[in-house]
């Protein structure tokens, strides 16, 4: 008996783990670098333990706690605290879910000062029930946008927003052109070229949080292209519900399990 | 100064002003000698300047035949593998090709040859096929090529950061985060005034780069004058970068080394830089689109396949310029005031820069004597990444399994080293430096917020006043 295994236990991960436990005689196992499973989704979404529950029933192994590091002659590297483990296996399913985009990915130019943050790491760092910025600028509309727009406010900031959509924000800026990040210690706004008219528009802000993407993350060496082998990545970028991601793992496990039978 | 004028005076023998790769590697060398020596940095970490925003490259020619600056940087090509070994610096010796695409190019390599043989440097003239050989990713349009077999990826953060902890190891303090505001002198020698201290040495090492006139315009110095001189540079993500073999350099011109294409010790691969003398300019460190798109392009003709590569970063950084590109001398009207300064080759003289300037500050007086064993190697802190064997790193360093940067493969275990050294980070981008968190293509986004909570633990601070750069706070 061979083993399955996939990276991420978000909702996409568990759809696709619990397809192929279902649909295949191999042991599957499903890893994710936290403790706890959920992914983005939270693990004290009911759906998320509903799914988690039906993993566990169709008999998909929970290995939590343990980044995936290196895939290699159909073996993965997997490293937790004072843990190091290789798991063999035939193919590798990695559900490692999204990231905002970069400052290199949006062409931002200008300054690198503090206070420029990827909206992931924002998210994070609000939750901790911290005040960080009162006039913070969210550039992009990806998935994150609108709950860190939205605890912002909570907390009294003025959210302001670069080519955002949705209610989320204070005041909305739309702008095409090329931009520059102003300020040498901390960030203090942003400029906009190629606007309409002669002087370029400058926006004041005290905080940058990089909101756009999705942009798959890939940080599994051995496994970071659609040319590496025996790697299948289920990553939907667009937003979608838990369920529109569960289910969109659901339907790529069932893919490759039928592409498995037509080569046989 | 009045405020600092309450505090008591602290004698030195010799106060270093600067905490770039020519202070550091100078204070360290010192260090290893029975002076007292004082290391000031206007900056809250060690490497903020001209030592932090370069190429990596251990370049093996700078200079004219016969000059210091030569003399000094093909000493120092001797010896990188044994000091990176010793102070855990990640250093390889890959070689570069220089490249000409143009007859007026293939005209101008011939001389750049002749010039690195007569500094005494290995070189050889290769034909296009031979370039192909060397970096087989180098443009078809390759008329003509040359072998620099000792040129060298270094980190310069971990060099320079080494340089200061070998120092601090041997006693040397370390003053950060206080510019220096006056500099006085009497008949025992100098006073080194910042916002808290009042530094006493009887001599003063002006090492502060792009900042040296303004320090030697303190202490009644030279008028020194030097101005940034920006280069701009694109990162390409480390799945393009194993394909390289070799460092690509253009053709140089007497002016400036051009864009080249550059491995790095992280695996990226580094583009640029241009050169953009801002006379008038400030130490902006600022990007422009056009700029960037330009070093794309020009890295393009060296070397066609980086056009598809992804950039995970952009970012600017300024040499110091000034008239005298090379200077380790005393001051013309200040006699104990020694300026050590480099345009472009700080990182490359550095490993025998300290001992030049031992011998220039014994022959003035100083009257240094080697100290009985000082510390020479620094505790090795090994890498996860690439690790062969990561289960025996585990064994002896749980935390080596806590994977807290998943793209550079960067662990707690080094990142708490980084966070506890001699010359602790106290900053996100201090722990960047030190290990590499944050290096790779999703550019922090799954790991800055973990590196924040660790150095605010170690810090004493929290999420929102935790420092994301040696200037700058997360929360405003």
């Amino acid at each position: 008996m061979t083993a399955l295994i996939v990276v991420g236990a978000g909702p996409s991960g568990l759809g696709v783990a619990t397809t192929l436990a279902r649909g295949t005689g191999d042991t599957v196992c499903l890893v994710d670098r936290i403790p706890v499973p959920g992914g983005e989704a939270g693990w004290d979404d009911p759906q998320v333990r509903d799914y988690v529950a039906d993993a566990e029933a169709a008999g998909v192994r929970l290995l939590l706690g343990h980044m995936a590091v290196r895939w290699a002659a159909g073996a993965l590297l997997l490293l937790g605290p004072g843990v190091v483990r290789t798991e063999k296996a035939r193919h590798l399913f990695f559900a490692g879910g999204c990231r905002p985009a970069t400052a290199a990915d949006l062409r931002l130019a200008g300054e690198r000062p503090a206070g420029v943050l990827p909206a992931t790491v924002a998210e994070h760092l609000l939750t901790s029930g911290v005040r960080l910025w009162r006039r913070p600028l969210l550039i992009g509309d990806g998935p994150w946008a609108p709950s860190i727009g939205e605890h912002l406010r909570r907390t009294g900031a003025r959210v302001l927003s670069l080519n955002g959509t949705g209610d989320w924000a204070d005041e909305t800026v739309c702008h095409d052109g090329a931009v520059e990040v102003l300020g040498r210690d901390r960030v203090r706004g942003v400029r906009l070229l190629d606007g309409p008219g002669p002087v370029p528009r400058e926006v004041d802000c005290d905080a940058i949080i990089l909101c756009a993407g999705a942009i798959p993350n890939r940080n599994v060496d051995g496994a970071l292209t659609e040319s590496d082998e025996g790697v299948t990545f289920v990553q939907p970028t667009a937003p979608r519900s838990v369920r529109a991601r569960f289910e969109h793992g659901q339907s790529a496990a069932r893919e490759w399990i039928r592409s498995m039978e037509g080569n046989q | 100064l009045r405020s600092s004028a309450q505090h008591p005076i602290e004698s030195f023998d010799v106060v270093v002003i600067g905490g770039g790769v020519m202070g550091t590697s100078v204070a360290a060398r010192l260090s290893a000698t029975n002076v007292r020596v004082c290391l000031v940095e206007a900056e809250n970490d060690l490497c903020e300047g001209a030592s932090k925003g370069n190429a990596g490259n251990a370049i093996s020619f700078y200079g004219e035949p016969g000059t210091e600056e030569t003399e000094l940087l093909n000493a120092s090509n001797l010896v990188w593998e044994e000091l990176c070994g010793r102070l855990g610096v990640p250093y390889r010796r890959i070689g570069a090709v220089m490249v000409a695409t143009t007859a007026e190019e293939v005209e101008r390599l011939a001389e750049v040859h002749a010039q690195v043989l007569a500094c005494g440097v290995r070189a050889r003239m290769l034909t296009t096929a031979q370039v192909h050989a060397a970096e087989p990713l180098v443009t078809d349009a390759c008329l003509a090529g040359m072998e620099l077999p000792d040129e060298g990826l270094i980190d310069p953060m971990r060099l320079t950061i080494g340089y200061g902890a070998l120092a601090v190891a041997n006693g040397v303090e370390l003053v950060l985060g206080q510019p220096v505001i006056g500099v006085e002198h009497d008949e025992h020698g100098s006073v080194v005034i910042t916002a808290q201290r009042r530094i006493r040495a009887r001599y003063v090492v002006n090492a502060a780069g792009l900042h040296s006139d303004r320090i030697s315009a303190l202490a009644g110095g030279e008028d020194l004058h030097n101005w940034p001189r920006r280069g701009q540079y694109a990162i390409l993500d480390r799945a393009f970068g194993h394909r390289m073999s070799r460092i690509v350099f253009s053709t140089a011109t007497p002016k400036t080394k051009g864009i080249n294409v550059m491995p790095t010790t992280h695996g990226s691969v580094l583009l640029g830089p241009t050169a953009h003398d801002d006379f008038d300019g400030d130490d902006s460190r600022a990007t422009d689109a056009e700029t960037v798109q330009h070093v794309i392009e020009q890295a393009a003709r060296l070397v066609p396949a980086t056009a598809g590569a992804y950039v995970i970063k952009t970012f600017a950084a300024n040499r110091p310029a000034s008239e005298e590109r090379h200077r380790i001398r005393f001051d013309h009207l200040v006699p104990n005031l020694l300026h050590v300064h480099s345009r472009s080759a700080g990182i490359s003289m550095s490993p025998m820069l300290g001992e030049r300037v031992l011998q220039v500050l014994n022959g003035a007086g100083l009257d240094a004597g080697e100290r009985a064993n000082p510390v020479v190697r620094l505790p090795a802190v090994p890498s996860l990444r690439g690790c062969a064997r990561p289960e025996e790193l585990v064994a002896a360093n749980p935390l080596y399994g806590q994977v807290v940067c998943a793209c550079e493969n960067v662990s707690a275990a080094e990142i708490e080293a980084a966070l506890t050294g001699h010359v602790p980070a106290t900053s996100v981008d201090g722990v960047r430096k030190r290990t590499g968190a944050g290096y790779g293509r999703c550019q922090g986004s799954l790991c800055m917020a973990g590196v924040s909570f660790m150095t605010a633990l170690r810090t004493g601070t929290g999420p929102a006043d935790v420092r994301q750069t040696s200037r700058g706070t997360v929360g405003a």
